[in-house]
């Protein structure tokens, strides 16, 4: 295409392509055969540095993708050396199975609290770490240290503390005279058990992010508003977190992705239980894969899954991205 | 990528299935090695899970073997319990990353042989001399189908009834487990003014590979069972009978708690009484409670009861060359010797899987100095009852019994219904996984 791009104004729409015109004849032929001799070693050098990522995706990431597509259509046994051709019989399966209600439902908890909890819970610790505070610096390292921390260990170290019997929590609890839950075993703790240790983990890494935009919020920008009187609770939402929103928007997609994938602090924490309690979709494919078995069924809840990230991501790009104010 | 946990399986399974196809007759073709034109492989691999904190020990013999037979063995930590060694044995299948000799678990071996990953032992024992009569019959027979055994008995054990001694005698109490399961009732009363508000006398704890285990003697002692051969019996009124004995237990007459993660750290800690803990958990109980341990056989019920047999085997790859695997039949004969299953015993607690060892100056002299040690033995002789098919054979029947298990202990479901709830699924996976391939 030829279109000519002008820089346009701000305020004023952008000029529709032409999209029925015939492209206009290059002026110059022989400049034209350099172009495309130029054009032809970019895409060469191209090649050449994106080759090799290219490669590791594609032997990594798309392959094992279509080799799961297409186990979703066998009912396979892992492990077994025979399967059979059952087409969408695992996808029907998923619809119609009693379990599934349950586990779409603990997913949907699962993601909204974790996400909305370190979003809020993290904007918060960042417009604290952002004062001029003595051992600011210090205090940055210890919020962001679980974030490094491996997702296993700080599991089974939580789980200590939870333990109603022996546990650190319950010795907390019973200082200002209450009892502690049946944390392992008593329907709705142990999910919110995993929603915390969730929650603590990722905190540091949503402040971090936080902190860096806000530090690139212009003071002028807040200077002004205190010259006009604004209060600092009007200029966090009126300057600030408008400000903010591309941070919010990144925010909002990874912590998305990464909490509706999460496993290793449910692997370490609860297995899934105690009766499926805390078994998010992602908990769900280990589960019919390894426990049951079931490799070909398992595979296709992880299409499943796999959709819902997609459309997820695809949603926020779409809709949330308008919102956001790039300054 | 949401792929990956699948994707790492297939990543690893190059060929894949083969789609279509039938299992079972290409097994057999493999069986006819003529093991005396065999000369053993210089290296082998061993995928265990160190049962009974054993690792120390299983790299000591590894080491002697070696220094006998001039066979390494590469001793590989395949995970922390028989479900994960279980799980990478089958992930790895059609790959060349497949171990040697690996543990075969009681709800685990069977689906191994299912997919053709582990071979039949009695030809290559025989060819080594190896005493298979020996092993323990109760053990050995577990891992038999269709007239051969597919592994050999390695950390044997049985459910225990444990006490603690020093509740016991300060509730005046006989030193000795319960009887029958009305008796600890009736004791209930007495023990739980010794362990105080926050104890109780008896405790549980739930969990796959381990609920569906010790059931089998409450659901038994009722005359009830979850199968007959492969016929689910969940529906009958002994074993729902079973189900509400259990029930009661934690939810009326209130001898029971649930122990929250380890019950026999609970049990060890003096918070429970007593508890059903495995054979396995005899030399950390004996390490960890500042109270004397009182082992004992599990209850009884109306209709008697029993114990089943559980723990792990281990079993030979069916993908190694004849070579590998007559290394590995070596080893595993050593692993399994009256020397070796002896000294392993003493040091763990699990059972000698071999009559001459019970027999041994070893173990009578461990059985002298610590009489906890014999309770397993003798139970296993007085009370073993083969267990379950649907259990031990249905792939993934295991986790849907405890699930029915947790159903009735922690939300109090009507123990009918919870059955119900699993039989359907069990029922699949018969279908699906077990029948097509017998």
């Amino acid at each position: 295409m030829t279109t000519v791009v002008t820089p346009r104004a701000a305020g004023t729409p952008a000029a529709p392509p032409d999209r029925g015109a015939p492209p206009a004849a290059p002026p110059h032929p022989h400049r034209s055969r350099l172009g495309a001799r130029r054009r032809r070693s970019a895409l060469l050098w191209a090649l050449l540095l994106a080759g090799p990522n290219v490669l590791l995706l594609l032997v990594f990431v798309y392959r094992p993708l279509l080799q799961s597509l297409y186990l979703s259509t066998l009912q396979w046994n892992l492990g077994s050396p025979v399967a059979r051709f059952i087409g969408f019989g695992n996808y029907a399966e998923w619809l119609t199975a009693p379990t599934t209600g349950r586990v779409v439902l603990t997913t949907l908890v699962f993601t909204v609290a974790t996400v909305g909890g370190a979003m809020v819970l993290g904007l918060g610790l960042a417009l604290l770490l952002n004062r001029r505070l003595r051992g600011r610096g210090a205090a940055r390292t210890v919020a962001f240290a679980p974030y490094v921390l491996s997702g296993f260990a700080v599991g089974i170290l939580w789980l200590f503390m939870f333990d109603p019997r022996y546990g650190l929590i319950q010795e907390l609890l019973g200082w200002v005279g209450l009892g502690s839950p049946a944390w392992y075993t008593d329907s709705p703790w142990p999910l919110v058990m995993i929603v915390v240790v969730y929650l603590w983990k990722n905190l540091g890494y949503v402040a971090l992010i936080y902190l860096a935009g806000l530090q690139a919020v212009p003071q002028d920008l807040k200077d002004a508003a205190a010259l006009d009187g604004a209060s600092s609770a009007r200029t966090l939402r009126a300057i600030v977190l408008p400000l903010l929103t591309p941070t919010t928007f990144f925010l909002l997609v990874t912590m998305m992705l990464a909490s509706l994938q999460s496993f290793d602090i449910i692997q370490a924490m609860t297995q899934g239980g105690p009766l499926g309690s805390t078994t998010t979709l992602m908990y769900s494919i280990y589960e019919e894969s390894f426990v049951t078995g079931r490799a070909g069924y398992a595979s296709a809840v992880a299409t499943v899954l796999f959709l819902v990230l997609l459309a997820v991501t695809a949603v926020q790009m779409r809709y949330v991205q308008r919102k956001v104010h790039y300054s | 990528m949401a792929l990956t946990a699948v994707a790492a399986v297939t990543l690893t399974a190059c060929a894949g299935p083969s789609v279509g196809a039938t299992s079972g007759d290409d097994a057999s073709a493999a069986e006819d090695v003529d093991w005396s034109q065999v000369e053993p492989a210089d290296e082998i691999t061993f995928w265990s899970n160190h049962p009974g904190q054993s690792q120390a020990y299983e790299e000591r013999i590894i080491a002697e073997f070696e220094a006998e037979t001039g066979i390494a063995v590469d001793l590989v930590t395949a995970g922390a319990n028989y479900d994960e060694v279980a799980q990478r044995f089958q992930a790895a299948s059609q790959t060349d990353e497949v171990p040697d000799v690996v543990i075969a678990s009681d709800v685990w071996w069977f689906r191994y042989h299912l997919n053709d990953q582990i071979m039949p032992v009695d030809d290559v024992l025989e060819h080594l001399g190896a005493d298979a009569a020996d092993y323990q019959p109760a053990l050995y027979a577990d891992y038999e189908y269709d007239d051969q055994h597919w592994a050999v008995p390695y950390a044997r054990s049985t459910p225990l009834f444990y006490y603690n001694k020093d509740v016991w005698s300060a509730a005046g109490l006989p030193d000795r487990g319960p009887k029958t399961w009305a008796e600890l009732e009736k004791w209930d009363a007495k023990v739980s003014k010794e362990v105080g508000d926050d104890g109780s006398t008896f405790g549980l704890s739930t969990g796959p590979s381990w609920g569906a285990w010790w059931f089998e003697n409450m659901i038994w002692g009722q005359g009830g069972a979850y199968s007959d051969g492969f016929d689910l019996t969940l529906d009958t009124p002994e074993s729902v009978a079973g189900g509400e004995f259990l029930h009661d237990l934690f939810h009326e007459s209130g001898v029971a708690s649930l122990s929250a993660d380890d019950v026999m750290a609970d049990f060890s800690a003096g918070v429970i009484a007593s508890t059903i803990g495995s054979t396995g958990s005899l030399t950390g109980a004996l390490d960890a409670a500042s109270f004397e341990v009182g082992t004992a056989y599990l209850p009884d019920g109306p209709d008697g009861g029993g114990t089943p047999t559980g723990g792990t085997g281990v079993a030979i790859a069916s993908s190694s060359t004849p070579e590998e695997q007559l290394a590995a039949a070596m080893f595993v004969e050593y692993l399994t010797d009256t020397e070796n299953t002896a000294a392993f015993s003493q040091l763990t607690g699990y059972m000698p899987v071999r009559t001459s060892a019970v027999e041994s100056e070893t173990m009578q002299q461990t059985y002298a100095e610590t009489p906890q040690f014999r309770t397993a033995v003798d139970q296993l002789a007085d009370k073993a009852r083969v267990q379950d098919d649907v259990r031990v054979f249905v792939p993934g029947a295991d986790a849907l019994l405890n699930e029915a298990i947790e159903q009735i202990v922690i939300e109090g479901t009507d123990p009918a219904t919870a059955f119900e709830s699993i039989a359907p699924r069990i029922e699949t996976a018969y279908t699906e996984n077990v029948e097509p391939y017998l």
